[in-house]
């Protein structure tokens, strides 16, 4: 019999646990299980073979293996998972986002199996999960919706008929939407009526690859609109209180690219406006523990529910960093049945906080995820500068998961320190050996319209990505320094083979990985 | 040795003069013509993966790192690949004509027949990598001699999966 080891802030929760399992990968795993150590709970990780040597498993106090050959086998394997949870003695799972994290019957079975679930109901997760019926909760509940006619196709019959008929009346542009869709996966915009079968069929495709469901509707498209977003955070007991918003209109193919809070186009009666109704939606399902209620704000100032994820959002840290609360530590606090004891009041923003995406892709080609090993990764690290990632220097980049490398978030006082900051940071990430979007990063935050803080979601389909082509300095220049350094022999034991070399080489004491030590085979 | 800059196919031959592990560059060579250059010159650094660039009385760090024959490079807060080529050495690019695989995965869709002329620009292959679809366009107009793949089928990166001829 193992005597239970509370952490001291959780010793009168009603449901304590000292315990949790993360269920997931990268740098959200790698997020959570830190957020684990200094709560002073035990940190669980799972891996599947590509992963067995992946920065979540190194950070973890233990990990469990899940054999398999692909995602369904592993990360996606709910029993398995479970028993995971059984075997290591985990008391909690946090399903961290994407894989199990929004999946109902994974919240059901976790909670059966008597294990404590850090997230939102399984009913909330089902009725926001389902875009008909969310959408049905929100005019339910005085939350604006978006304006136009929707269709759920149910599988099985010929849906380009109906699709068709409603596409007309809903009118174009339109978009064909996944109803299990998300992350920019099933999801297509149709301009003209002669596309809408082409689309329809490769939102169908990739919504039934990714998400196991090809039911798809049709929603109006709002043009030059702003995706802005509201953190919510929930008790058990009925305390629901909002985070401010976190604008992320800046995206490409539907996925964010630069997240920013607060949003420079939302007034205090906007973020007023538009927290009571994320309240009310999050209320809506008696929702619990941290989520985001997205938004579609036009240029008129008018707000519009586009969905809620019940979940922790990638770009969470804008948030913590302008609000100064750990959100995962709450999620731990919530799902112990401690309540929040945070009044709306006494939540301010102090400074501005800008978060990049960096992915290993080809701009040039399209955004085309690249591979390849991370020869060297030197993230920047100076006051105001977070990099949240799962990967470390000497890492191979495959093809087996998401592209995104990292996630480099600044803090200033104001939005244009905060954009200063950002670029000083990227121009100091050294990154090589994979073909990265650090550059464009830099040009697009540097641009004329998101400089001034113009930016809505169709700006990067709108324009042409020869804007944000990179300056380069001489072929002399470049020619010498590599010529020199294969004369001085550069090329030879460029890996340092110890941690303490790579503390060196990354010459500063906030090296994220350099207190750590491998703790598996 | 020889060396290039990303796609561009201008070869350069570079040549220092050395003093006291200091490289200055002395003569550079493209196209057999020697042309003008910047002042630089460059040592070596304590860290290794790490040089000191004096460029126009200016000194900074450049961070290197070799993959196979491409040199990585970072240099003033930009990154660089410089391709090294063994003097006299074909170009590697693929023959023209041919399209590979961007990214290992699998083919969704092949829209063309052998036989078929295509227009440049126009979609030839829809393939998956990383739950996310990718078309694979014509670089040029001209007739399709082969198609390699069918739907379903998997991919490696690099692997020919189209020919087009005139």
């Amino acid at each position: 019999m193992v005597l239970e080891m509370f952490p001291d802030w959780m010793i009168n929760a009603p449901t304590p646990f000292s315990s949790v399992l993360v269920a997931n990968r990268g740098e959200i795993a790698v997020r959570i299980l830190k957020a684990a150590r200094e709560s002073g709970l035990k940190g669980i990780a799972i891996y599947s073979d590509p992963d067995k040597n992946s920065l979540h498993v190194e950070v973890a106090d233990e990990s469990v293996h899940l054999p398999g050959e692909n995602l369904s086998e592993t990360y996606l394997n709910m029993e398995l998972i479970i028993s995971a949870a059984k075997e290591s003695g985990a008391q909690a799972i946090h399903p961290g986002y994407g894989f199990l994290s929004e999946r109902a019957n994974f919240a059901k079975l976790v909670k059966d199996s008597g294990l404590i679930w850090i997230g939102p109901s399984s009913e909330a997760i089902e009725t926001m999960g389902d875009k008909i019926s969310a959408r049905r909760r929100m005019i339910e509940s005085d939350v604006p919706i978006i304006p136009g006619e929707e269709l759920a196709i149910e599988s099985g019959s010929n849906p380009l008929g109906v699709l068709a008929t409603s596409a007309a009346r809903v009118g174009y542009p339109l978009l064909v939407k996944a109803s299990a869709g998300g992350g920019g996966k099933g999801m297509r915009a149709v301009h003209e009526p002669k596309m809408l079968r082409t689309e329809y069929e490769a939102a169908a495709r990739e919504a039934s690859a990714a998400f196991g469901d090809g039911t798809v509707y049709v929603e109006r498209l709002l043009t030059g609109s702003r995706h802005v977003e509201i953190q919510v955070l929930c008790d058990q007991y009925g305390n629901s209180i909002h985070l401010n918003e976190r604008d992320c209109s800046l995206q490409r193919r539907h996925q964010k690219v630069i997240e920013e809070a607060p949003s420079p186009a939302v007034t205090p009666e906007i973020r007023r406006n538009m927290g009571q109704a994320a309240i009310r939606a999050a209320e809506s399902v008696n929702y619990e523990g941290a989520g985001t209620v997205e938004f579609l704000l036009t240029s008129r100032g008018e707000f519009f529910f586009l969905e809620m994820n019940t979940r922790l959002q990638v770009e969470h840290p804008v948030t913590e960093l302008i609000t100064g609360i750990d959100l995962v530590q709450k999620q731990f606090e919530v799902a112990a049945g401690i309540p929040l004891n945070i009044s709306q009041d006494e939540i301010g923003i102090t400074g501005h906080s800008i978060e990049a995406r960096i992915y290993a892709e080809d701009v040039t080609k399209g955004f085309l995820p690249a591979i390849g090993k991370l020869s060297m990764w030197r993230p920047p690290s100076t006051p105001g500068v977070r990099m949240d990632s799962g990967f470390r220097e000497g890492d191979e980049v495959t093809i087996d998961f998401d592209p995104m490398l990292a996630k480099l978030i600044v803090h200033a006082p104001t939005r244009e320190a905060a954009l200063r900051k950002l670029d000083a940071a990227l121009s100091e990430f050294v990154v090589l050996g994979v073909t990265t979007n650090v550059g464009f990063l830099r040009e697009v935050s540097k641009s004329e319209a998101f400089s001034n803080g113009l930016v809505t979601t169709d700006y990067l389909d709108n324009v042409s990505l020869e804007e944000f082509e990179e300056p380069r300095i001489s072929d002399s220049i470049l020619v010498s320094i590599a010529a020199g350094a294969s004369r001085f022999g550069l090329d030879r034991n460029q890996l340092p083979s110890s941690s303490e070399i790579l503390d060196e080489y990354s010459g500063h004491s906030g090296d994220p990985f350099k207190t750590l030590t491998r703790s598996y085979p | 040795m020889e060396w290039s800059i990303g796609n561009s196919g201008s070869r350069y031959k570079v040549s220092f003069s050395e003093k006291e592990e200091l490289l200055s560059l002395s003569k550079l060579i493209s196209e057999d013509k020697e042309i003008n250059f910047d002042d630089i010159s460059i040592s070596k650094d304590q860290q290794a993966g790490r040089l000191l660039v004096d460029l126009d009385g200016k000194r900074s760090f450049a961070h290197i790192s070799r993959c196979d024959d491409e040199w990585w490079i970072h240099f003033q807060g930009r990154i660089y690949v410089i391709n090294m080529h063994e003097p006299g050495s074909p170009d590697s690019s693929l023959s023209e004509g041919s399209l590979s695989a961007p990214m290992p995965g699998t083919i969704l869709d092949v829209m063309v027949k052998t036989g078929q002329r295509v227009r440049e620009g126009q979609t030839l292959l829809v393939m998956e990598a990383m739950k996310m679809e990718h078309r694979i366009q014509a670089p040029r107009a001209g007739e399709v001699t082969s198609v390699y793949f069918q739907k379903g089928d998997r991919v490696d990166m690099g692997a020919n999966l189209v020919e087009i001829g005139d």
